[in-house]
């Protein structure tokens, strides 16, 4: 894309969205809101809804109640939905007889927009070549890039793609997640879905995290990562919390006897520690809030899942309290 | 809408499906009004103990040129049936709903193109029946165009091929699993009908509808010769494309209806 121009975002606002197959809540109350200019991670186990969710923002599926709406227009009342909003959603959605360039001019076609979008794109992802083949041949990052072009072809405002780097290796990671930041600086909005936390994390701005179709967390990714703060290990954690009081950092108890000071000095924390005489075990930066969080849903657990309203509480993210929004 | 049905085309033509079944018609065609050219035409073509045919000039005219008709409207009928099911199969129907969300829309897409379609075919296998058909009749020293009525025939036949298509499109939909589909479409139309159409025949006030059959309907659009000794009266050509035209039009609304509903998940 030379000289791109400066296109402006679309909100996405998702309010009260539920969904129920049969007796089965897919998705619960869930409310949310995505901004023009960044990435956002919708993030949850498989199976939390994000699927389902992004289907009923599409138009696809059709809600039990609630609504999803895109500049507060339903997906199917847009006139021109290609150049509003492209969206990624299996990696599968190809007939393996005909070719990706022939799927993508069967797009175009529907889209209203001219051929030579389509090579465009297929530059642009990288497969100008391989795209003369039957999709039937194709790998998974072929198929994913090839669904990437697909979503692009009407230089959509807003960007939704489900799970995007399912099946991509490293590099092919690292290539979207340029891709990606190059598309919000162009003022984009991008909704990114991914099970998995390490996948998205270097790449969102912001993150909603659902889990059995509920809301766990939503916010910009700095704020949830929590207050920057140090574990330290040491022999007599509550001697030590005292000591850190008396030099005005707060901390709590953490897991394995270890303690959380509210501080990112770790030069602080050992001074301290050296007058009152306790030795160091460990001494570390902690950023994990996010990571225990998300290790927590998808271990199965569950545990304290109260309703969207109310923040889960657990040992691993009293750090995250206030961080709702 | 426009840009719908171009999409609808596309699809079609991008595949392999659609020269193999064009040769498969043109083929059908060829044949049959060969075949059908040179029997209805023998003085004692009838002696192979199968009921007496009886018709007119125009009406032997119009069977031979209509004669691959039977493999066409099959065919149609599984075209129609593959460009619903092929996008449940292969999921290619989220991306045709996401390019265009309003459904009703994407349907009269889907019906206008199978339309078209239909009479693309339509004029393939006409090339192949009439041309083969009318060197046939010529050698056998028969006017190959006795009326104008022919034209008629010609033209209703196109359109019963895009009708058939629209019939395929809603059992496609009716019956989401296209393998599963066309089998039941194909054994329906191709055995089940005529196995009835035949049994229904001597019960007296079953023979009354049998006319009615989508087959049949077929059969009397195009006006061609009919079989001798039965007590079936088959409907007039404009009552013939009424009837299959009432099919085409419940099993489309009904298609559309029920894609309008559904969540594609
Ligand atoms: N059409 C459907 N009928 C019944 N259950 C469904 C259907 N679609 C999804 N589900 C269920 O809804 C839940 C959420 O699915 P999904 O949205 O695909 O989750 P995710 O994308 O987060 O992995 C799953 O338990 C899934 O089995
Ligand atoms: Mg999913």
């Amino acid at each position: 894309m030379t000289a791109a121009p400066m296109t402006t975002g679309a909100r996405i606002e998702v309010r009260d969205l539920t969904k129920t197959f049969g007796s089965f809540t897919a998705v619960d109350q869930l409310s949310f809101h995505v901004e023009p200019g960044r990435i956002t991670g919708f993030l949850g186990p498989n199976g939390a809804g994000k699927t389902t969710t992004l289907r009923m923002l599409l138009g696809l599926i059709h809600p039990t109640s609630g609504s999803a709406t895109i500049d507060g227009q339903n997906y199917r009342d847009l006139d021109h939905p290609s150049s509003v909003v492209g969206s990624a959603l299996e990696a599968t959605n190809f007939h393996p007889g005909r070719t990706g360039r022939d799927h993508l001019r069967v797009l175009a076609a529907a889209g209203g927009l001219r051929d030579s979008r389509v090579d465009e794109l297929l530059e642009l992802t990288g497969i100008p070549a391989a795209a003369r083949k039957r999709a039937g041949e194709y790998s998974m990052g072929m198929r994913q890039r090839l669904g990437l072009a697909a979503a692009l072809l009407g230089d959509p405002r807003v960007l939704i793609l489900d799970e995007p780097a399912n099946g991509l290796d490293p590099e092919g990671i690292r290539w979207l997640r340029g891709f990606l930041r190059h598309l919000s600086n162009e003022g984009k909005t991008i909704l990114v879905s991914s099970h998995l936390l390490q996948e998205v994390e270097a790449t969102v701005d912001d993150v909603v995290i659902i889990a059995n179709g509920r809301m766990v967390k939503s916010g910009a990714m700095s704020d949830l990562h929590g207050s920057p703060s140090t574990i330290v290990r040491t022999s007599n954690p509550d001697q030590l919390a005292g000591a850190l009081r008396v030099a005005d950092v707060m901390s709590s108890p953490g897991t394995d006897g270890e303690l959380i000071a509210e501080t990112t000095d770790k030069r602080l924390v050992g001074d301290v520690a050296l007058r009152a005489g306790l030795p160091i075990w460990e001494l570390r930066d902690r950023k994990a809030d996010l990571e225990a969080l998300f290790f927590e849903l998808t271990e199965g657990t569950n545990r304290n899942l109260g309703d969207g309203a109310s923040p889960v509480e657990s040992d691993a993210i009293s750090g995250l309290e206030g961080a709702n929004e | 809408m426009g840009s719908a049905i171009k999409s609808e085309f596309r699809k079609f033509f991008t595949t392999r499906l659609w020269w193999g079944m064009a040769i498969g018609i043109f083929v059908a065609g060829a044949v049959f009004a060969g075949f059908f050219g040179w029997a209805l035409t023998s003085e004692n073509g009838n002696t192979g103990g199968g009921p007496q045919l009886e018709g007119t000039a125009t009406q032997v005219v119009n069977s031979v040129y209509t004669a691959g008709l039977g493999v066409g409207y099959l065919l149609l009928l599984t075209v129609g049936i593959m460009q619903i099911g092929s996008e449940y199969r292969h999921k290619t129907i989220t991306a045709t709903l996401l390019s265009t969300p309003k459904r009703v829309q994407a349907m009269l897409a889907k019906i206008i193109a199978l339309l078209g379609i239909g009479g693309v075919y339509g004029l393939i296998s006409l090339l192949g029946s009439v041309s083969v058909g009318a060197i046939v009749l010529t050698l056998r020293d028969i006017d190959p165009f006795p009326s104008t009525e022919v034209l008629r025939t010609l033209a209703l036949s196109l359109l019963a091929l895009g009708l058939w298509a629209l019939i395929g499109l809603g059992v496609g939909i009716l019956i989401p699993n296209q393998v599963a589909a066309i089998l039941v479409g194909v054994g329906v139309a191709w055995i089940i009908e005529p196995l009835l159409s035949f049994g229904l025949a001597f019960v007296e006030w079953a023979a009354k509808i049998v006319p009615y059959f989508p087959s049949n309907a077929t059969n009397s659009m195009v006006s061609g010769v009919t079989a001798q000794g039965q007590d079936v009266d088959f409907l007039p050509w404009w009552g013939g494309a009424l009837v299959l035209g009432a099919y085409a039009v419940a099993l489309s609304v009904f298609g559309t209806w029920r894609t309008s509903r559904q969540d594609i998940s």
